[in-house]
């Protein structure tokens, strides 16, 4: 009932910017209410009749650039939807979890040992970073990378955590043993000092890490390396795709 | 020689079959947990019904990208990985010079609060981080939504506004032009300096040019990775600048190369 209901309005809001000229004079006629200046027609789109809408290999997971090949350890996991891209180290005993994005395309992205960085992160290195340091991003050893992050050009010092859905700005300095909240936005530049706990947009002091909240930052890293063995010990080494690409190309009476 | 050559063939032929008999025997073992690899079913182009994209054939997008329904991204644009643009309910439309970086989302609204539904406009030139969320909203030319803001539905970003890291612009909120606005809900937080306003479309144009890079990268087919990751391994032992200490000068093969306009500062 719903779904039809759906189906139905949907064809009317279609229907009533149906076609290509009305919803551009719609959305020239906004502009030009908005910011009082001549509406710019609309460059056309010319489409590629060559574009694959569907590759049957997918998204490649290591995708070199040029001379810089994406380097990873291997007792290393990274997951079969990461996109590795440019200059990327993945040391020993890290992992990379799914979703993940490391565009090492300007710069350098090294990920030290046992560290991982969690799910649909974003590591990207900026040309040139505002300190005029070098711009690389560089994840020491023993850090844990929380879930849908945001990394740009920021250096890890060994032994942190970085809470979920935080966001480190260029030239961020995460110093080593310190822990920042989920959610946390560290601006440009930001130095976060060594054993303390930062949170908030952006980022501000909360208090000091205890002694045993230090030793237990390692314990985590190592823990997520031991599930990643798990993951790890599910894959072949070499995917037998192979076969069904075979058998797809026969199919379709494709060379194989 | 063609004797033993054919042997060899015939010997590796045996060993492969041998290697398939064995996944199949260990699948067999492994019964109902093992795990048959089948091709990947991810549609970077998906229309909806009728609804379909359309991409200019100048637009880089990433295979990892989803573009579905009514999206229409114009030439010189990038959609890097992990990216989403839904136009199921509504339009989207992406205009020329634009990049959308890794993991955005950008979708549209069919119905809201206001009851307003306003598709989704990103004009030309603009630069929308990564991780960005972006709902319902009309973007205009050269602005900058930092990465992991979330721009909500009715948003209009002016010309030369820039949205800081991690904002949440709430519903129906302006951002005028030449303006920063960051925080969570977004207030304003200051001037764009021009130096910063000239930046913009410079850091739109540097991005077009490494979408280029990657589109080439992600379209070669299987013969040119092969041959690309032997030369590779033939040139990973040259190191420039020592050769550049010796007196030698080499010439990387040109399918090694990368362009030139790729890094800013060249």
């Amino acid at each position: 009932m719903a779904t039809s209901l759906a189906r139905i309005s949907r064809r009317c809001v279609t229907s009533s910017v149906s076609s290509n000229l009305i919803r551009r004079y719609f959305a020239a006629e906004a502009v030009a209410v908005a910011t009082t200046e001549a509406p710019k027609p609309k460059s056309e789109v010319t489409p590629s009749p060559n574009r694959a809408k569907w590759d049957y290999r997918g998204q490649r997971q290591i995708i070199p650039l040029g001379q810089w090949l994406p380097k990873v350890a291997v007792d290393a996991y990274v997951a079969p939807n990461v996109v590795l891209a440019g200059q990327v180290t993945v040391w020993d005993g890290s992992s990379v979890w799914n979703g993940a994005v490391l565009r090492g395309d300007l710069n350098k992205i090294t990920l030290g040992f046992c560290s991982n960085v969690q799910e649909r992160c974003v590591v990207h290195a900026a040309w040139s970073s505002p300190t005029g340091l070098p711009a690389e991003t560089l994840i020491d050893r023993y850090v844990t990378v929380g879930a849908y992050s945001l990394l740009r050009s920021c250096t890890i010092e060994p032994e942190c955590i970085i809470g979920q859905h935080s966001i480190l700005m260029e030239g961020s300095l995460v110093e080593t043993r310190s822990i920042l909240e989920a959610g946390s936005v560290v601006p440009p530049g930001r130095r976060i000092p060594s054993g303390e706990l930062w949170g908030g947009n952006p980022a501000r002091f909360i208090r000091t890490l205890t002694n045993e909240e230090t030793l237990e930052i390692p314990k985590l890293a190592v823990a997520i390396n031991h599930l990643s063995g798990d993951y790890f010990s599910e894959f072949l080494p070499y995917s037998t795709v192979y076969l069904e690409v075979e058998k797809f190309k026969k199919s379709l009476g494709i060379a194989v | 020689m063609g004797t033993l050559g054919r042997a060899f063939y015939s010997v590796g032929f045996w060993i492969r079959e041998t290697g398939q008999a064995l996944d199949r025997l260990g699948c067999r073992l492994q019964g109902k947990n093992s795990f048959r690899e089948q091709l990947s079913r991810h549609r970077t182009l998906m229309n909806v019904f009728d609804k379909a994209p359309i991409v200019d054939k100048e637009a880089f997008v990433a295979p990892s990208a989803s573009i579905i329904g009514n999206v229409q991204i114009g030439r010189g644009s990038s959609v890097w990985y992990g990216c989403v643009l839904r136009g199921d309910v509504n339009s989207v439309t992406v205009g020329s010079g634009t990049n959308i970086q890794d993991n955005s989302l950008v979708h549209v609204a069919k119905s809201n609060l206001s009851g307003k539904v306003p598709p989704t406009i990103i004009g030309d030139n603009v630069t929308i981080g990564h991780s960005a969320v972006l709902h319902g909203c009309t973007v205009e030319d050269e602005a900058f939504i930092g990465m992991g803001a979330t721009v909500l539905d009715g948003v209009v970003v002016e010309k030369h506004a820039l949205v800081a890291a991690g904002a949440l612009v709430r519903q129906n909120t302006r951002i005028p032009s030449g303006e920063i606005w960051g925080g969570n809900p977004a207030k304003f937080l200051r001037k764009l300096k021009s130096t910063e306003i000239d930046f913009i479309p410079k850091s739109a144009e540097n991005y077009s040019n490494l979408a280029k890079a990657h589109a080439a990268e992600n379209a070669k087919p299987l013969n040119a990775i092969e041959f690309e990751k032997v030369l590779r391994k033939r040139h990973a032992g040259k190191d420039e600048e020592y050769d550049s200490m010796l007196g030698i000068v080499r010439e990387t093969p040109p399918e090694l190369k990368l362009a030139n306009n790729i890094e800013p500062g060249k």
